[in-house]
């Protein structure tokens, strides 16, 4: 095979085992396994400036020397200072239970009845012990004791509850999820307070030993989707997880599909909801994203505020988005086609006028059309990462001043303007920015193919995509469903139209194997 | 993961051959918008030389630079030819742009040509894909060519001005709106002859109409109707019988109606038909077939002439029964004149004999080879009946003393 | 991975495949031969297909997972079985060949005459070969999602229509007697027949739980009768609006009407648009026989695989170009139609199943 062959076949075919990235030559697993002693963690960790290692002795029947280890901004020092070291040097100084203490039974000692405090336990080993320090724990290590014990005493700067800018509700819960883990689980079960909430605990990445939990309700997710999940979850092998990007190219199964195969959300509500229909969450420890799989195509096209409206205008707006993602795939190829292709359906009055302002154009329809539609994007990728104040300004600068002196200068026509606002207005009705993201990319090829076969390009790109569509599953659960596989009740129940609550009597259908009984949604 | 393996290998396969397909294709078919000419209406008339058609075609064009719509340039082309593709030959030459099929509306067709024959000339009409078959087609007496080149008043292409006619036509129901399948159609049914609106322009003073501005335009109008055999003009039908004949066909949606010159009561009616229905019976007295018409028409009184005095309550039911029977009688005039005509032609352009084939086909087999003799004479009658609505916002006359 | 399709897939997949465009050619063809009743001839000939559909199910039944060949194999043996693979390959091959030629004179015929048939060809077979490679169950979603379109987009050609009504177009009935009709009803008894051919091979990927088998044979009735009434339905309307002497000249009427609707006297003209939906329909049909030339070579040479998908779309593009001439395409179908397909078919599935009910009548197997 030739090398460019290999490379490219590196690049495009995704390993059995999600590996990427070798571990570094350093050998991070050797420190690990040796030995647990304060004397060796000070030798790994003394390196890193943010570890504190606070020394002093307990005055038992022999001279215990002590160490505390922590990370400086991890820990709640207030908890250190007074659960700790006041209770071990000041409270209990010369108590007849510190008197029997000796370098053998310290550690068992001081957890049994000396220091008092919920999460204290007792580790053996150093990998153990330095991922105590390094997730924010406190570690007490004594002499040369071959044990430790861990103080969870986390607290650092939160980020706060905030609501979501992405997913904002007008009527509602405005709450979001938070950076850190523990924070997103407790809110998490504050919705579902139920012993069938499962939470599973699991580290992904190597280097950043990153938390992760699996989140699920158990007797109404489906069993073959919960295994799936941990099994690709478990099978991620790499240095770093930084955001829940990664976790979702690694565990995805169409990976060069443009279309989002895991939904995702911020609102612990959304979350919530979801694991009640059986969908698994996947919760990531540093992002406040939250996955949800599997994930089917209408899904990304139903917003939170349709459950919190009254069903008769969720319903009209679903229907009103449904549109507008057909606007926005189809308008320019439309508008493209018709026009050099097919005049026969425009209006004799409307072909004179799109006639007449084509006059003096300089470009085809289709340059005209992927012109607009570049800069229009063009547009959209500077506006996002500005500063809100500039990003308006580029709205105006960009939308008003260049569109308009651009028809004047006779660049493009009139119409064309209307129809690439159109369809940018319409984009935006997705509620989903993947989503949006991926009618963006299938609109380049559909004008193309308008441009150049008319109505039957665009006939022969969209069944392309739909059959693409038709084939892709996300974790087992077929994308298109429940329109194909046709499954009526769910159809009815939440696709098309959202039932009012006391009509959703049974849950919704994701697998064929797993037809849910009854006490749906709508209950409780 | 078998299925994964495959999957990928489909796309790319499928993306190498969209590739292929768009690296393939040129740009065959495709023409911007403004390369186009539309192509409004179609004149037909007989060439100079014998075999040949003069073929008038009305193009619009969008005016350079013009900001709104409704500002077209008139191009309109008479060529010479004898197939309509040579025509349009001819006119790409001249043109600089393509003339588009696809918004023809209208297609007028000269005396001339009407009484020799168009059939061949419109093969091109319904057979090439761009055009439709909804296309209007009318008569005009005269030249088709100088029709297409009349300068209208409200500055509209001929053309243009009349599809507008024709699509309000249905209002009046004075005149048959033929499209160019219908006339297929009864092509088709081999026994009914065709019959086409004819379309006029007016002069100012002429007719009693009057208006203003002569100089800068005319109008035009829809009136009266040319019968065809087979596609040969045979004659041109009144004014009043073709009312007759869109009464006999069912075809009045509303009519305006007055019964001034009918009957001898002073008192005369106008008013509007809200509703008109045609049924056709078959009867069979004693071995004689007959086709008997029944016309029920509802109309409303919209205006009263000639009361001279305040009707109590009884007397306006009484004259509401006179104004029925005026309005059955106007009705009945009219269609006793297309009658007429067509016994005098001997063209069944009325369509008796589909009735009968409808409605006693065993019989219509023992007629169908000498219609052409039967139809002269076939017995027909008639029977109208008139219900009148309301008489307006008023009972009695302004006028009372 | 064992590929299967729901009784409802299997309802909607045999409607899809059963309309493919039938109602394109299908006003032209019957009125043809049985005038202006023509309309009548429709759904008999439809109905054909159910009791070949119901003999195909029951043998099923008693072959579960094994398609029709492969039956064949059981009951008259290895080589009898063989030949008539062969024929059945080449039978539904030269025809899936000549329903992508189709797809190219329909859309060259009626709405881009300028651009190159080839182009036609291509698009078609590319949409054809990316269904079929992805599987029967892809095929069955697809035509669950596209054929509610077509019948939706047939409704509203039909619907928006009716203005152009002619009067009395239909009478009189039955002015010729019954015997045209015979015609008519021989006419569309192949379209029947290509259904039956596919269901034939699909067998295996259908259940065969006793609940599920009576959900197949309501599934065969729905199919037949929703297709042949919604033929018939076409056949009136063009019949009321075009008259019979101009309903047999149009070649596609259906198109020609597509292009007669006025939407409130602005949008005009939408056949193109139709059209859009129609090449969904022709997709499924020429999948269909591209999945039956695919089943067949599984079943008689152990053919499979990328590979042999690729030699079948070439056989296709050739067979379709040796037909770029409209007529010579009509004659041809109408050839392989009434000549092959029909005669092969019904005598094919009556002996199949006669034999195999004797079998089991005197206790062979």
């Amino acid at each position: 095979m030739p090398s460019w062959l290999k490379m490219i076949k590196e690049l495009t075919i995704r390993p059995k085992v999600q590996q990427i990235r070798k571990p570094p030559e350093y050998s991070f697993d050797e420190d690990m396994n040796k030995t647990l002693s304060g004397q060796t963690v000070k030798e790994i960790l003394s390196k890193s400036s943010d570890v504190v290692f606070r020394e002093f002795f307990l005055q038992g029947k022999e001279r215990i020397p002590c160490m505390l280890t922590a990370v400086d901004g991890l820990v709640d020092k207030n908890q250190l200072d007074f659960f700790v070291l006041k209770t071990l040097m000041v409270d209990l100084a010369g108590h007849p239970e510190m008197a029997q203490l000796t370098i053998a039974n310290v550690v068992d000692k001081t957890l049994q009845s000396i220091l008092p405090g919920l999460e204290f336990r007792k580790v053996s080993k150093m990998g153990e012990a330095i991922n105590a320090i390094l997730s924010g724990d406190a570690v007490i290590f004594f002499g040369e004791s071959k044990e430790a014990l861990v103080f969870g005493a986390r607290g650092w700067a939160n980020s706060g509850i905030n609501e979501p800018v992405a997913e904002s509700v007008i009527k509602g819960p405005h709450e979001g999820f938070t950076e850190t883990l523990r924070i997103n689980t407790s809110m998490l079960r504050r919705k579902i307070k139920h012993p069938s909430l499962r939470l599973i605990s699991l580290k992904v990445g190597d280097l950043t030993n990153t938390d992760l939990v699996v989140a699920y309700m158990d007797k109404i997710a489906s069993p073959d989707i919960v295994s799936e999940v941990l099994r690709r979850v478990s099978r991620i092998k790499m240095d770093g997880v930084l955001g829940n990007g990664y976790i979702e190219e690694m565990i995805e199964d169409f990976p060069y599909s443009p279309f989002p195969q895991i939904a995702y959300t911020e609102r612990p509500d959304v979350l919530a909801g979801k694991l009640l229909e059986g969908k698994v969450g996947i919760i990531l420890d540093g992002t406040p994203i939250v996955l949800v799989v599997p994930a089917i195509l209408t899904q990304f096209l139903n917003v939170n505020e349709d459950y919190y409206q009254r069903a008769m205008t969720a319903i009209l707006f679903r229907f009103v988005r449904y549109v507008g993602a057909m606007v926005a795939v189809l308008a320019p190829s439309v508008y493209i086609a018709v026009t050099t292709f097919h005049q026969e359906i425009i209006p004799t009055d409307l072909l004179m006028s799109i006639s007449a302002g084509r006059q003096g154009v300089p470009f085809p329809a289709l340059l005209e059309a992927l012109i607009m539609t570049v800069v229009l994007e063009i547009l959209q990728e500077a506006g996002l990462r500005l500063p809100k104040p500039i990003g308006q300004t580029i709205g105006i600068v960009g939308a008003l001043i260049m569109g308009d002196a651009a028809v004047k200068a006779s660049l493009v026509s009139p119409l064309m303007v209307i129809v690439i606002g159109i369809t940018a207005v319409a984009s935006y009705a997705i509620p989903y920015y993947d989503l949006s993201l991926a009618v963006r990319l299938t609109r380049f090829p559909l004008m193309i193919l308008a441009g150049v076969l008319g109505f039957f390009g665009v006939s022969v790109g969209l069944y392309a995509g739909l059959i693409h569509l038709l084939s892709l599953r996300s974790f087992g659960v077929p994308y298109t469903s429940p329109f194909a596989p046709l499954r009526i009740r769910a159809l009815l129940q939440d696709t098309l139209v959202r039932a009012p609550w006391w009509a959703m009597k049974r849950r919704p259908q994701l697998l064929d194997v797993d037809e849910p009984k009854s006490g749906g949604k709508g209950k409780g | 993961m078998k299925i994964k393996g495959s999957q990928k290998r489909n796309l790319g396969l499928i993306l190498s051959l969209i590739i292929c397909l768009l690296s393939l294709s040129g740009c065959w078919g495709k023409t911007e918008v403004e390369e186009l000419a539309p192509l409004i209406g179609v004149g037909l008339d007989l060439g100079k030389k014998p075999g040949t058609y003069l073929i008038t075609q009305q193009l619009a064009r969008p005016k350079q630079g013009g900001t709104t719509a409704a500002e077209v340039e008139d191009r309109t082309f008479s060529i010479e030819a004898s197939s309509a593709r040579e025509a349009y030959e001819e006119v790409y030459k001249i043109s600089n742009r393509i003339p588009f099929m696809g918004s023809l509306k209208v297609i007028v067709i000269g005396e001339d040509a009407a009484k020799a024959g168009f059939n061949d000339i419109l093969d091109f009409n319904q057979r090439y894909s761009e055009f439709r078959r909804s296309m209007f087609l009318v008569l005009v007496k005269g030249e088709a060519q100088s029709f297409l080149n009349l300068k209208l008043r409200n500055g509209q292409l001929p053309a243009m001005s009349i599809k507008n006619h024709m699509e309000q036509g249905e209002n009046l129901s004075t005149f048959p709106t033929v499209r160019l399948g219908h006339y297929l159609t009864v092509l088709g049914t081999k026994s009914t002859a065709p019959i086409i609106p004819v379309v006029n322009s007016i002069k100012s003073g002429k007719g009693g109409i009057e208006y203003k501005d002569g100089k800068n335009g005319e109008e035009i109008q829809i009136q009266g109707a040319g019968v065809l055999s087979g596609d040969r003009l045979v004659d041109f039908l009144t004014d009043k019988e073709t009312k007759g004949y869109m009464w006999l066909e069912n075809n009045v949606v509303h009519r305006l109606i007055n019964t001034v010159g009918i009957g001898e009561s002073g008192v005369n009616f106008g008013g509007q038909v809200l509703k008109s229905t045609t049924k056709y019976k078959v009867k069979d007295n004693d071995g004689t077939i007959e086709l008997q018409y029944q016309v029920k028409a509802s109309i409303a009184v919209d205006e009263v002439m000639g009361l001279k005095k305040q009707l109590s309550e009884a007397e306006w039911i009484d004259l509401m029964k006179v104004a029925e029977e005026s309005f059955a009688k106007e009705i009945e005039e009219e269609c006793l004149l297309s009658l007429k005509k067509q016994r005098e032609l001997g063209i069944d352009f009325l369509g008796i004999g589909r009735h009968i084939e409808q409605r006693n086909s065993a019989y219509w087999k023992t007629v169908k080879e000498q219609w052409q003799e039967k139809i002269v004479d076939f017995p027909i009658s008639l029977d109208v009946q008139v219900t009148i609505h309301h008489a307006g916002m008023s009972s009695g006359s302004a006028m009372t003393n | 991975m064992v590929e299967r399709i729901s009784p409802h897939q299997f309802m909607i997949l045999g409607s899809a495949v059963l309309m493919g465009t039938t109602f394109l050619p299908i006003a032209s063809m019957v009125t043809g031969v049985s005038g202006r009743d023509g309309w009548m001839t429709v759904l008999p000939g439809f109905v054909v297909a159910i009791p070949y559909g119901l003999m195909v199910l029951s043998l099923l039944s008693r072959y579960p997972s094994k398609n029709l060949l492969q039956i064949s194999e059981i009951i008259f043996g290895k080589w009898i079985a063989k030949i008539i693979g062969l024929i059945y390959i080449l039978i539904t091959g030269y025809f899936g060949g000549l329903l992508l030629a189709q797809a190219g004179d329909i859309y060259e015929r009626s709405v881009m005459p300028l651009t190159p048939i080839g182009v036609f060809y291509l698009g078609g077979l590319l949409l054809v070969f990316y269904l079929v490679n992805s599987g029967i169950e892809v095929f069955a979603r697809f035509s669950e999602v596209i054929f509610p379109g077509i019948v939706i987009a047939l409704i509203l050609n039909m619907g928006l229509s009716i203005p152009r009504v002619e009067q009395g177009e239909l009478l009189p009935i039955l002015s010729e007697g019954l015997g045209p009709l015979f015609g008519g009803g021989v006419k569309v008894a192949p379209f029947a027949m290509e259904y039956i051919l596919f269901i034939g091979g699909l067998l295996t990927f259908l259940p065969t739980s006793r609940k599920e088998l009576g959900q197949l044979k309501t599934g065969v009735w729905r199919a037949v009768f929703l297709v042949g009434i919604l033929n018939m339905l076409v056949v009136l309307m063009q019949i009321l609006i075009f008259g019979p002497t101009e309903t047999i000249r149009l070649t596609y009427g259906l198109l020609v009407l597509g292009k007669m609707v006025e939407i409130s006297r602005t949008v005009a003209g939408v056949e193109s648009l139709f059209l859009g939906v129609w090449l969904g329909s022709l997709v499924i049909k020429i999948s269909a026989f591209f999945f039956t030339v695919t089943w067949g070579l599984e079943t008689v040479f152990n053919l499979k695989g990328l590979k042999w998908n690729l030699a079948i779309s070439i056989v296709f593009m050739a067979i379709a170009f040796g037909f770029v001439r409209g007529a010579s395409l009509f004659a041809e179908i109408g050839f392989v139609d009434n000549y092959l397909i029909l005669p092969f078919t019904s005598v094919w599935i009556i002996t199949l199943w006669g034999v195999s009910r004797w079998k089991k009548g005197a206790g062979v197997q």
